[in-house]
């Protein structure tokens, strides 16, 4: 099947998966060839990709996605989220130090936009430092 | 000669501002291609959330979704895009003329008005009114937003518009033409609307979770947060095009300025020449004599 991860920055992934493990409102869901019609929305998480059947654990590609829209069809899968950030360009270090700096800021916001601002960063950053993990921990780096 | 002492004292103050402007034009005309790029590379994303509310309209009534309710205007939230900088020409004041010409027109109108300030300039501009209050101000946004700084901006004007303190929600921006053409726009985010997409394909057995009015409403979120992104992209590009026009416009006086202050300098230097020869000559002939 078609895989399209689109972002407010372009298209992210456009090609053929064989299998998609996404987060969605209702828990996470795998997606195969031939899965029936469905739409539902995409929560803040990973998604885990095996581009080819044959492919290992160590293979599957991870990406951090923000909310957003999946629409599943038996022939493709397109997922549009705000970002999307492969687990591929995450430096794990960078996430946690970016998080412990997004709860400071939440910590000392001085008005209501500040805090917005400092709770998007840490739903951001939590979901890179999760998907850093779970690539790490599955590519026994 | 104390003269020619300050023309060149000049000629090189202009030159180092002439330095200084033209790495601020190249500077712009990069950032400029840059936001261009991602004005097209959103597109997808806008043509998807489209194509999106076209399947969901063949499903279900979407104009009667609580976010396309179009209702007597009483309260409008407007969302103003200008830039964190000067030194873009008429960018910000022609913003700021057409925010101002709409609050003269609500208040004509007897609506009330609500602002979200999205630069400096322009976050400075609304503090000092008295008759708008102001949600939220919104500075130093990267130079390459990804999205996730409009979030807030996003949320308070739909919250806004589902609690029923507004009635409307638009954005005042400036839409990006061309390299040389830019103009204020005032564009309708809420109630939303959108042109559905005639070719599709309409499949309408799917399978909506956790609901269709769920999905529903995540699909105009996404639609509206893509109009207020484009439009970020767009002042964006057109600010640093003002820019850059500004920037060439300052090089090019500069340029007219270092010729005339060197022109002027060459002619006090061979007035002074001249001067120090008839005083030679002068005394030469004092002497033959």
């Amino acid at each position: 099947m078609q895989f399209q991860l689109i972002t407010l920055l372009g298209i992210k992934v456009d090609r053929m998966a064989y299998e998609l493990i996404m987060p969605t409102a209702a828990g996470e869901i795998a997606v195969f060839p031939g899965h029936e019609h469905l739409v539902s929305l995409a929560v803040p998480g990973a998604i885990v990709v095996r581009y080819n059947k044959a492919d290992a654990d160590e293979d599957l590609d991870y990406y951090a996605v923000s909310g957003g829209i999946i629409e599943v069809t038996p022939q493709y899968v397109k997922v549009l989220v705000d970002e999307a950030d492969s687990g591929d360009d995450i430096i794990e270090a960078e996430s946690k130090a970016a998080l412990g700096r997004a709860i400071e800021l939440r910590d000392n916001a001085k008005d209501q936009v500040e805090l917005e601002h400092a709770r998007e960063l840490i739903d951001r950053h939590a979901v890179r430092l999760k998907v850093a993990g779970l690539r790490r921990r599955r590519r026994n780096l | 000669m104390a003269s020619i002492q300050l023309l060149k004292s000049r000629i090189r103050s202009v030159k180092s501002t002439k330095q200084i402007t033209k790495a601020m034009q190249m500077v712009a005309a990069s950032k400029m291609r840059r936001a261009q790029e991602a004005t097209k590379a959103s597109a997808p994303y806008t043509l998807e959330a489209r194509q999106l509310l076209t399947r969901l309209a063949a499903h279900m009534s979407v104009t009667k979704h609580e976010l396309f309710i179009v209702r007597p205007v009483q309260t409008r939230l407007l969302i103003v895009i200008g830039a964190d900088q000067g030194l873009s020409g008429a960018y910000n004041s022609n913003v700021l003329h057409l925010y101002t010409s709409e609050l003269i027109a609500d208040d004509k109108a007897g609506i009330k008005n609500k602002t979200i300030a999205v630069g400096r300039k322009i976050a400075g501009f609304v503090s000092r009114l008295k008759d708008t209050e102001t949600l939220g101000v919104y500075e130093d946004l990267p130079d390459k937003p990804t999205g996730s700084e409009l979030r807030a901006v996003l949320d308070t004007a739909q919250d806004q518009f589902l609690s029923g303190a507004v009635d409307a929600v638009d954005v005042i921006y400036t839409e990006f033409i061309s390299g040389m053409r830019q103009q204020t726009a005032v564009m309708r985010v809420l109630p939303a609307g959108f042109d559905p997409i005639e070719e599709l394909v309409v499949v309408t057995d799917a399978l909506y979770e956790p609901s269709t009015d769920e999905v529903l409403a995540g699909a105009v979120h996404r639609l509206i947060g893509a109009q207020i992104f484009q439009a970020l992209l767009d002042a964006r590009a057109s600010e640093e095009s003002m820019r850059m026009v500004a920037m060439k416009n300052a090089t090019d006086n500069a340029t007219d300025l270092i010729d005339d202050l060197t022109l002027a300098m060459n002619k006090e230097r061979q007035g002074a020449i001249t001067q120090e020869l008839a005083e030679i000559s002068g005394g030469v002939e004092a002497l033959t004599e």
